[in-house]
């Protein structure tokens, strides 16, 4: 198998306080990474770095083999769903998609047939988003994150806040996700999510190590 | 560039959904600041103050002639209009006059009358006060001017005669003098063409209503940017960072708010207009039981109406848009540097009110202290309302250019720290 995601060395800063240091790992095409640890140990720092929000101070990533210096090969690439929903309270389901989807045709056909269907987004597509429940954001949010079908999803903890069905409604979105050999990463401290995981990661203080993916409740945070 | 015009578009959209809620606000506001003016102008309206001041006059002679001269000069209407003539000693007028009490002493010579009449013209001394007030300045100028028509008619009188002897016609002489005084008086030597009439006002070059239009306006505008924090507040960060990480960055994030700002300030001020024109023309007799208001009424319309036309199409319609476009990227720069409602909110409201203040526009500046004054010039509030009032009542082209130029280097200095606040949180 071949890799999908090859993140070297990477470091980053706020100012004095270095938050990542020294951050390699790699994911193959179709499988799930997870990456946990204790709030404020640099898991959002590091989707942000993946997701071309934030440069790296140092070190590399690549996506297919593509390395990933400008925005553009990372915004074709990769989806990301951050903490916070990206959207305008202001404006209907539909118009938040519009934005992110190239023409209204695909968009009608992801809603249709595609993996919007699958999140069930059909249903309340004309609803304004400040109207909307935790769950269904989140969906959108994932929905934005899909358009243009990139092969690597980033997901920053996307059960933050969810009830457990809207949970449950994701989990199997994703593992259709995986199924067509999508990638995704994904930081989490929740047990639930690191189910899906083919492999887990540990971070601390800004260092990433690998951990044993059935690790679960105290015998996991006491790595963290 | 597809993706950025859909924000554009989106952003539009979502302005117009939420126009009626701050049209609402913007009314209220209006309300609000059309009392403050409405009361402003009432307590500002005032009879023109009458300057009459006293005039010692010391004579050093007491006779019936001089007695009766005097008379004759205190009861000319050009002279009681001004002044009334006090009587007093050279000793205590001096003293007078150190004290301000009166604002100068004429010292008249013995035997004037008779110096007067047989042409030997004894000389008269006027004191002025060193520290001279307002009314000491005007009879100065007064006694200047007189002097220079006496000037003129001895010179008359006296060329005449020189003439008639030197061709042999001094009989007719003494009718010929009563004739060149009775020209002189009749078109010449009118008394009243040494007042020349100005209107002195706090408010400038403006009236008083269409100086409260004008700063009214410039409130009303920075006020109603409280209306437009659900435009011009800032979207999650997870929405502007994945905009920008989608190649839509902080520069176009800040034009297109700012372009519905605009678009939003416009259209305050538009139905600000309509609505002071349409109140004016419904209630210039019941609104305003005098018929001087009526009449002020009708002239603000009217002045509304062809609000522009002094200034020319072109000019006006850009002075306009620059108004508001540099009040509206003030507001953005607020909300900009604020980053949320509760501080950007309160900080327009003070520092629009505080700089509208400072610029001379609710109290005018001749009665600010000389140290605000200067503060309040510079401004931006102090260009907007000069550019507003030439909308108005019209402005010369170098007054218009100071505006326009005022206004835009604020307007891009502005822009500037509003994109510089939001790149940094993007």
């Amino acid at each position: 198998m071949d890799n999908m995601i090859i993140v070297s060395d990477i470091t980053s800063s706020y100012g004095r306080k270095q938050v990542l240091k020294g951050v390699s790992f790699t994911a193959e095409r179709g499988e799930c990474i997870g990456i946990a640890g204790a709030n404020g140990c640099g898991k959002t720092t590091l989707m942000s770095v993946l997701a071309g929000v934030r440069r790296p101070k140092s070190g590399t990533v690549q996506y297919g083999g593509r390395m990933c210096r400008d925005r553009r090969v990372i915004r074709e690439m990769t989806g990301y769903v951050p903490q916070e929903d990206p959207l305008i309270p202001e404006l209907s389901v539909y118009d938040n998609l519009r934005l992110w989807y190239p023409d209204r045709k695909t968009l009608r056909q992801e809603l249709e047939h595609g993996f919007l269907n699958m999140l069930g987004i059909d249903g309340f597509i004309g609803k304004r988003v400040d109207k909307l429940s935790g769950g269904m954001k989140k969906r959108v949010s994932i929905g934005i994150a899909m358009a243009g079908t990139p092969p690597v999803l980033l997901m920053d903890e996307p059960g933050a806040a969810l009830d457990l069905i809207c949970k449950e409604d994701i989990r199997k979105y994703l593992q259709a996700y995986l199924a067509h050999q999508g990638t995704v990463v994904i930081a989490t401290h929740e047990e639930s999510e690191l189910a899906l995981c083919d492999r887990l990661y540990v971070m601390k203080s800004g260092v990433l190590f690998p951990a044993d993916k059935t690790l679960r409740g105290e015998a996991l945070t006491a790595l963290f | 560039m597809k993706r950025k015009l859909r924000y554009l578009y989106l952003e539009l959209k979502k302005t117009a959904g939420i126009f009626p809620r701050m049209l609402l606000q913007a009314i209220l506001l209006m309300a609000i600041i059309g009392m403050i003016a409405f009361c402003g102008v009432k307590g500002m309206e005032r009879e023109p103050l009458a300057v009459r001041a006293d005039v010692g006059v010391a004579v050093r002679e007491d006779s019936r002639m001089m007695r009766l001269a005097l008379a004759y000069v205190e009861n000319m209407e050009s002279v009681s209009e001004v002044c009334r003539f006090v009587q007093v000693s050279e000793e205590e007028g001096r003293r007078m006059l150190k004290q301000g009490k009166i604002i100068a002493l004429v010292i008249l010579p013995e035997q004037i009358v008779e110096g007067i009449l047989n042409g030997s013209n004894p000389s008269v001394d006027i004191v002025f006060p060193s520290n001279s007030g307002l009314e000491a300045m005007l009879f100065r100028e007064l006694a200047k001017s007189g002097e220079r028509l006496l000037q003129v008619a001895q010179a008359q009188i006296y060329g005449a005669g020189d003439m008639a002897e030197k061709y042999g016609l001094t009989d007719g002489l003494s009718v010929m003098e009563t004739e060149i005084d009775s020209s002189n008086l009749a078109f010449a030597l009118d008394r009243f063409a040494l007042y020349d009439t100005k209107m002195l006002s706090a408010t400038g070059r403006l009236g008083l209503w269409q100086f409260y239009a004008a700063s009214g306006t410039v409130l009303f505008l920075l006020m109603a940017g409280m209306a437009l924090y659900p435009v011009m507040q800032k979207e999650p960060k997870a929405f502007t960072d994945q905009l920008a990480r989608c190649g839509t960055g902080a520069a176009w994030q800040c034009f297109s708010k700012w372009l519905c700002g605009v678009l939003c300030m416009l259209l305050f001020a538009g139905m600000l207009c309509l609505s002071v024109y349409l109140l004016l023309a419904a209630g210039e007799k019941k609104l305003f039981r005098t018929e001087e208001g009526a009449a002020a009424a009708w002239q603000l319309r009217s002045e509304l109406a062809g609000a522009g036309n002094r200034l020319g199409g072109m000019a006006a319609v850009g002075t306009a848009l620059l108004i508001v476009a540099a009040v509206t990227t003030f507001v953005f720069m607020i909300y900009s540097a604020a980053g949320s409602g509760t501080a950007g909110i309160p900080a327009i409201f003070l520092l629009g009110a505080a700089m509208v203040y400072l610029s001379g526009g609710l109290v005018p500046d001749v009665f600010l202290p000389r140290i605000v004054q200067e503060i309040g010039d510079k401004l931006p509030t102090a260009y907007l309302i000069r550019a507003a009032g030439g909308l108005i009542a019209g402005c010369s082209g170098g007054t218009l250019r100071q505006c326009i130029g005022g206004m835009s280097a604020y307007t891009a200095v502005f822009g500037a720290a509003a994109w510089l606040f939001r790149k940094r949180s993007v």
